[in-house]
């Protein structure tokens, strides 16, 4: 399969942070197939973060490359954004004084969906995420866990390919985690890729396509 | 037109987290509320050479005081992206379609459009607690004046913006900046007065000519200069920064990706 066909490949990607005698990520190949659920676990500091802002073309690594279905982060700017999103760790990234649906349209309009579909798209991502009673509610009136859907809703809601996702199970209580798998699997069954991250205790508890450990800067078979 | 919409959207959102704070319009007004009373005994109180009367030194500096507005929102550009920064709500504009230089770009309407807002209202104040004397006839073309002065402005917040992404400092010289500008700028007192060394600074920045323009529009009060003179550089400011600040944040923007700091604040 040709690097245009393929969701993720990271190549020979080196990261070192200034002033730390090792480098974070050294020379890391990985590949996602399209369909497939790959997890990076590891160590707190061990990398994983790093690793999914350089996939999510957040930051640029050292040396090696990024390709997402044959874009690059630099080259290919526009086209590469619009086929990946990202979850970031944290409860960050959210607009404290907007609702939960001013929050998903605002992000509907930054990823350039048709104009006509987001209401429809929105409503769609709402009841997905069990959101509706809470759509008009603040997100600085939400618990963690509310919040947490919220980001999760707004980045899977943008329909992006390949979709990375850095502890996308925090706060999240049982129904909360199942929406996350049933997200996934809508990702899979459409042909896209999903990279998750976490420590290494908190393996996700579905069918993976890959499994990887993440220590002293390489990749490893977990 | 997508990115139309982008734009729109992020217009409507900070006019909703505006709205969200109810005595802020209030705070406002009551702020120039008071210069405006200030300056207007201050003007009863001293004789000032260059102007006939009290009356034409008060017309004078409320178009300064109305600019200043103008003039802090254009700086305010830099921290915002600093909130966004803080807030971990700037990774989502850089990985968007939308792209985080539009984004900025989008920041920086409502911050300016409010000021414009924000500035006719102290005229209007002027007019109707003061007995400030508009000209009504060439009122309306201080209108597409003001848009250009606002595009003109608009590169130096970016300007900065980008060195907040840099650097992760939100104001970095630009408390400095806004009161050199008030005192070259002529938002106080003509341009005229100031030393010959410090004129030259004057005609070297916008936000003179741009004061000036909206001043012979508004009011005709002394020491405004000749309006196409004025237009012409305010036309050739916005031409030459608009691309160069544009060209400084999507630079700022790789230097920051490069690095692996552009999140960080």
């Amino acid at each position: 399969m040709n690097a245009a066909e393929t969701p993720l490949i990271l190549k020979a990607v080196g990261k070192r942070w200034p002033g730390s005698p090792q480098p974070v990520l050294d020379a890391v190949d990985l590949t996602l197939q399209p369909g497939t659920l790959a997890w990076v676990g590891g160590a707190n500091g061990a990398g994983k973060t790093t690793l999914l802002r350089i996939a999510a073309g957040l930051i640029a690594p050292e040396r090696g490359s990024t390709r997402v279905w044959g874009n690059s982060p630099s080259h290919d700017g526009a086209r590469f954004r619009r086929l990946v999103s990202f979850l970031p760790a944290g409860d960050r990234g959210l607009y404290a004084r907007l609702t939960v649906v001013q929050q998903l349209k605002l992000s509907a309009r930054l990823w350039l969906l048709d104009p006509a579909r987001v209401e429809a798209i929105v409503a769609g991502t709402l009841a997905r995420f069990a959101l509706q009673e809470l759509a008009c509610r603040r997100v600085d009136r939400l618990s963690m866990g509310q919040r947490q859907r919220v980001r999760l809703a707004s980045t899977f809601m943008v329909g992006a390919p390949l979709v990375l996702l850095d502890e996308p199970l925090t706060s999240l209580d049982t129904d909360g985690a199942e929406l996350v798998h049933d997200a996934i699997e809508d990702v899979r069954a459409d042909g896209g890729a999903v990279l998750w991250c976490s420590p290494t205790g908190e393996r996700p508890h579905c069918q993976l396509d890959q499994a990887l450990t993440l220590t002293n800067g390489a990749l490893y078979v977990a | 037109m997508r990115p139309l919409y982008a734009y729109m959207a992020l217009l409507r959102r900070d006019l909703t987290v505006y709205l969200s704070y109810r005595t802020r319009l209030v705070s406002q007004l009551l702020t120039s509320l008071f210069s405006i009373t200030l300056f207007y005994y201050v003007s009863r109180l001293v004789h000032v050479s260059g102007f006939a009367t009290p009356t034409s030194y008060f017309s004078f500096v409320v178009v300064g005081i109305a600019m200043v507005g103008v003039l802090y929102s254009c700086f305010t550009i830099p921290d915002l992206v600093r909130q966004e920064l803080v807030a971990g709500t700037f990774d989502r504009l850089l990985l968007s379609p939308f792209g985080a230089t539009s984004s900025i770009l989008a920041m920086a309407l409502f911050p300016l459009l409010y000021s414009f807002v924000l500035a006719t209202a102290t005229l209007l104040i002027a007019c109707a607690v003061f007995g400030l004397h508009l000209h009504l006839a060439t009122v309306p073309l201080a209108i597409p004046v003001m848009a250009l002065t606002l595009v003109a402005l608009l590169p130096l917040g970016m300007l900065f913006a980008a060195l907040t992404i840099v650097v992760k400092q939100g104001s970095v010289g630009t408390s400095w900046v806004i009161a050199l500008f008030s005192i070259v700028g002529g938002l106080y007192f003509p341009v005229s007065v100031l030393p010959s060394w410090l004129r030259g600074l004057a005609q070297l920045q916008p936000f003179t000519p741009a004061t000036g323009l909206l001043r012979h529009l508004l009011v005709d009060a002394s020491g405004a200069p000749a309006p196409a003179h004025s237009l012409l550089k305010l036309f050739l400011f916005a031409v030459a920064l608009v691309p160069l600040s544009t060209f400084a944040l999507s630079r700022a923007i790789r230097f920051g990706q490069a690095r692996g700091t552009i999140i960080e604040y």
